[in-house]
């Protein structure tokens, strides 16, 4: 075995091999194990395998890079929020090993050259991360954990119906031959749009999202990171790797459309800032996706961009929103007030984040969010280019509306008494903004 | 069609009946009885089209269908469900309503998918002489009738055992399209043993779902 392959293997081994230490102070070695990770990830960058087993290109290495950054950051974060939980649904060390099972199943679907194995890992994230909702045990996690549970996997048995037919038209599983193929017939059409449903329920396609509210505003807040930062992106993955077989570009463009509108609509009316934080990454997921079945440099660089800079920037606010909860208590957006003075830090993390996710300039989602319809333009879709303006920028008013309001209007005693956790939210909520910066500066510079 | 033909034809329309059977009981205990049956059908068909084919692969589907589904995942439900009599049923359930909204529901769903999508598809095994994708209607009504009895009912086990047969709907769907490898065969049954043990864990806290003010819009 070359080194690329051993790298490879690493980085989906680490997160499982801290889970020996569960008796011995899982709690530090899952920071440690992530860290590490991240170092062999950087290394592979430099030591790719080459396509067999494995199946990683620029594209993935930048998902593995988001999935390691989040999970290290969740890690850290978790070992303060979980102080603060009165009544657990699980062990500690049980949360700390669900979270590790978790990365290894992401990370194993974005590296594996199979489109079977794939499913395998993005049905691994649903088991190893559903019972990581009952941390903070309730009537209601425990609900949203079993919708969860059993949208999620009734809406991914729509996606094997989509490789068993792959399976039956190309006589290979493997995704760089598949890709590869060029076969143009009926039944792959049916293969690439059944795959739109099946993967797009967890990556929150409208009308098949209905779990995705519930799960992100019942889970501890680092866990809610970890879904909307780099969970869903890595659905997403799964599903740009079965779209570029077939790309079936109308029917992609127009759901990835009205799924915006429906995520704006939803947004709109939401009474808890988690519930709209999710609904705002369903709105993001579904631009990526739009870019993504835009194609081109365009399309695809913007969806990219959009999603990294997502990932950071909504991670920032899911911590932010962890903060609110522990030092306040309330859920509801009208509850909160003067944060500016109540919660110095934590309001700065938030109004970045909130920021960074709608997409203000100069954050990355700015121009991620500028590539994807420049890309919409150049393929003369004006009507959905129209649609999705209006749109995006409903969800921008409503959002940094329903923020400013919590931040600035009042003025209340500071009850911040931690230090790491609002200092983790900030970190999170700068990363989009240097991402948008180097952007423009090796745009320029290409330019 | 030939001998072998019409008895794969014959079980399959008794997984479907067995389904409808599955959907008409208000009794827990009767529905996961009825989810065994319809594994062990769906072995039968295995072992059917193994014979025919002369594929090992079959053959070992059938035994770890009827280990898995019709023994094991019997087991791990019928352990738990509770011992109160009220917990025995579900109630407050319209049968006869819910079995003709149930009956219009995979009427048309199946009589569209199939003739949009299926129809035209050219079976590879014995099954499709002439080209013929009938039988997919049977897996097809399998699916979509999964799909309703999670719909349609508010306990658990109706969920979990609605999910078993979506479940049981692929590897009836993948045994007639293809000899699909046995990566997969082996993921569809992880996952419904996850399933139904992180299901048991739920269930025991949580017997029924109704809707939630907290998780409305």
């Amino acid at each position: 075995m070359i080194p690329g392959e051993i790298l490879a293997v690493l980085v989906v081994v680490i997160p499982g091999v801290v889970n020996i230490t569960y008796r011995l102070g899982i709690k530090k070695a899952t920071i440690v194990g992530a860290s590490a990770d991240l170092v062999v990830a950087g290394l592979m960058y430099f030591l790719r395998p080459q396509t067999g087993f494995f199946y990683i290109q620029d594209s993935t290495m930048l998902f593995i890079i988001m999935v390691l950054s989040v999970y290290l950051l969740s890690a850290i974060y978790s070992t303060r929020y979980l102080k603060g939980i009165e009544v657990m649904g699980i062990r500690e060390p049980t949360y700390y090993l669900l979270l590790n099972l978790f990365t290894a199943s992401m990370l194993f679907s974005l590296e594996v050259n199979n489109y079977g194995l794939m499913w395998v890992g993005i049905e691994a994230t649903t088991i190893s991360s559903a019972l990581l909702l009952i941390t903070e045990k309730s009537e209601t996690s425990l609900e949203a954990t079993w919708r969860y549970i059993i949208i999620v996997s009734a809406g991914v048995t729509f996606a094997f119906i989509s490789i068993i037919l792959i399976y039956y038209t190309l006589g290979t599983l493997s995704v760089s031959t598949a890709i590869g193929s060029h076969v143009h017939s009926r039944i792959m059409v049916l293969a690439v749009s059944l795959a739109l449903i099946g993967f797009g329920t967890k990556v929150g396609v409208f009308p098949v999202h209905t779990w995705l509210p519930d799960a992100h505003s019942e889970a501890p807040s680092p866990v809610s990171a970890m879904f909307s930062g780099v969970l869903l992106p890595t659905a997403l993955y799964v599903l740009y790797r079965v779209y570029e077989i077939e790309p079936v570009r109308g029917l992609y463009v127009w759901f990835a459309v009205v799924s915006i509108v429906a995520a704006s609509i939803f947004m709109g009316y939401q009474a808890r800032y988690k519930r709209m934080f999710a609904y705002s990454t369903m709105e993001n997921m579904n631009l990526a996706l739009l870019g993504i079945a835009v194609g081109g440099s365009l399309g695809f660089t913007g969806a990219l961009l959009l999603l990294l800079s997502h990932s950071f920037g909504k991670a920032g606010a899911f911590y932010s929103s962890g903060n609110i909860l522990r030092f306040t208590g309330k859920k509801e957006i009208a509850e909160i007030n003067g944060m500016h003075t109540s919660m110095p830090y934590t309001s700065t993390s938030l109004l970045m984040s909130s920021l960074a996710v709608t997409g203000a300039p100069p954050f990355g989602t700015f121009f991620g969010e500028f590539l994807i319809l420049s890309g919409v333009l150049s393929l003369h879709m004006y009507v959905q280019f129209i649609i999705v303006i209006v749109f995006l920028a409903a969800a921008f008013i409503s959002m940094n509306y329903n923020v400013t309001g919590m931040i600035f209007n009042g003025n209340c005693p500071n009850i911040e008494k931690d230090r790491l956790m609002p200092a983790l939210s900030i970190f999170s909520s700068v990363i989009p903004l240097f991402i948008g910066i180097f952007f423009l500066v090796v745009y320029n510079e290409i330019l | 069609m030939n001998n072998i033909d019409t008895v794969v034809y014959l079980i399959s329309s008794l997984i479907a009946i067995s389904a409808f059977y599955i959907q008409g009981q208000e009794f827990i205990a009767s529905m996961i009885r009825g989810q065994s049956v319809q594994s062990v059908l769906i072995a039968v068909v295995a072992f059917i089209i193994g014979w025919q084919e002369r594929s090992y692969d079959f053959f070992i589907l059938g035994i770890l269908i009827i280990i898995l589904r019709a023994f094991l995942v019997n087991y791990f439900l019928q352990k738990r469900i509770p011992k109160q009599k009220v917990y025995l049923y579900e109630r407050k359930v319209s049968l006869s309503y819910l079995f003709l909204l149930d009956l219009i529901f995979i009427v048309i769903s199946v009589f569209i998918i199939y003739s949009i999508a299926f129809s035209g598809i050219v079976l590879h095994s014995f099954l499709g002489n002439g080209g013929n994708s009938s039988v997919l209607v049977f897996p097809l009504t399998l699916f979509f009738q999964g799909l309703f009895l999670i719909a349609s009912r508010r306990t658990t086990f109706t969920h979990v055992i609605g999910y078993v047969e979506e479940e049981n709907s692929l590897v009836l769907f993948a045994m007639f399209l293809l000899p699909i490898p046995i990566i997969i065969e082996a993921s569809v049954f992880l996952d419904v043993l996850a399933l139904v043990v992180i299901s048991s864990i739920v269930v025991l806290e949580k017997f029924t779902h109704e809707p939630m003010e907290e998780l409305i819009g």
